[in-house]
């Protein structure tokens, strides 16, 4: 028996998915109808606000300074964490480690988590300071974007929450894992909405 | 540079920007210098995000026009919106009316 017959079997390396092709749509057509959908709504609001802007410039020069910088900082920090976290999970799975994949989701998950979780205790804080929907255009301007936005995050949530588990039961591989690119398409296009909010209304006063 | 160490620079990026961005809050010297501050911090993190990650480089054509004008023009659009404030409040007023 030659020597080699009883060495084992080298391991395999990691199967791992070709660097991305240029000019493709990223994840699929679908979540890319729905991205384009948020987007001209958002577009609409944020031409909202620039009319309502023009036409009140005193309520909007004084209202950031009505609102938490704190909480607008943290919003876009967690989401900006969280975005890196699933480019983080969706590098992972293209190299073939999904288990690494998973735990990246998680820590995005729960950095997106947080900003329900500052929304909560911004509102309680905004309402203590009789900063309900009588506060005036900018007030009422920032409620319509925010809460908006918000829905936004919690659709994002619940996807990721989907893709976790399809990650977790090995539904995704380094080949095909459209479904996580699509989701992680979808969250950085939310981020990047919330990085036009975050300005508007926290810094411009 | 390893794809991933590209992610954590540019995450730790946005990171600066944001605190830098919310360390100018109420700073401007006008109204006008104030949006054109805002508005180039907010320009540069919506290029970070596309570019790395959402990979919007590699993406269909179309896709990368939609989003890249989408992220440049708001930008643009607040300044011009600050510097023709009274302008716009007149071109709209059959809205507000």
């Amino acid at each position: 028996m030659p020597p080699t017959a009883i060495l084992p079997a080298p391991p395999l390396p990691a199967r791992r998915s070709p660097p991305p092709a240029s000019g493709r749509i990223p994840g699929n057509k679908a979540m890319w109808v729905g991205i384009f959908c948020e987007v001209t709504e958002f577009a609409l609001m944020f031409a909202v606000y620039f009319v309502a802007r023009a036409h009140h410039p005193e309520a909007f020069a004084e209202g950031p300074a009505r609102l938490s910088l704190l909480a607008g900082t943290g919003y876009t920090l967690m989401l900006l964490t969280s975005g890196w976290c699933v480019a983080h999970a969706l590098h992972a799975m293209r190299q073939g480690a999904s288990r690494r994949s998973l735990r990246w989701l998680f820590g995005a998950f729960a950095f997106g988590l947080a900003y329900p979780v500052i929304k909560l205790f911004e509102v309680r804080w905004n309402l203590a300071n009789g900063l309900n929907g009588d506060a005036g255009v900018f007030i009422v301007t920032y409620y319509y974007l925010s809460f908006n936005h918000l829905i936004h995050v919690f659709w994002g949530l619940l996807g990721m929450l989907w893709v976790m588990l399809r990650t977790a039961t090995g539904a995704y591989d380094a080949g095909e894992h459209s479904g996580l690119e699509a989701f992680a398409c979808y969250w950085h296009a939310t981020d990047i909405i919330w990085l036009m909010i975050f300005p508007l209304f926290y810094l411009l006063g | 540079m390893k794809p991933t160490r590209k992610l954590d620079l540019t995450w730790l990026l946005l990171v600066a920007l944001t605190l830098a961005s919310a360390a100018l809050a109420g700073r401007g010297e006008t109204e006008l210098a104030l949006a054109t501050a805002v508005a180039a911090v907010m320009a540069l993190k919506l290029r970070l995000v596309c570019d790395h990650f959402l990979e919007l480089r590699e993406a269909h054509p179309r896709i990368r026009l939609a989003i890249s004008l989408f992220c440049y023009g708001m930008p643009v659009l607040l300044v011009l919106s600050t510097a023709f404030g009274p302008v716009l409040a007149r071109l709209t007023s059959l809205l507000v009316a």
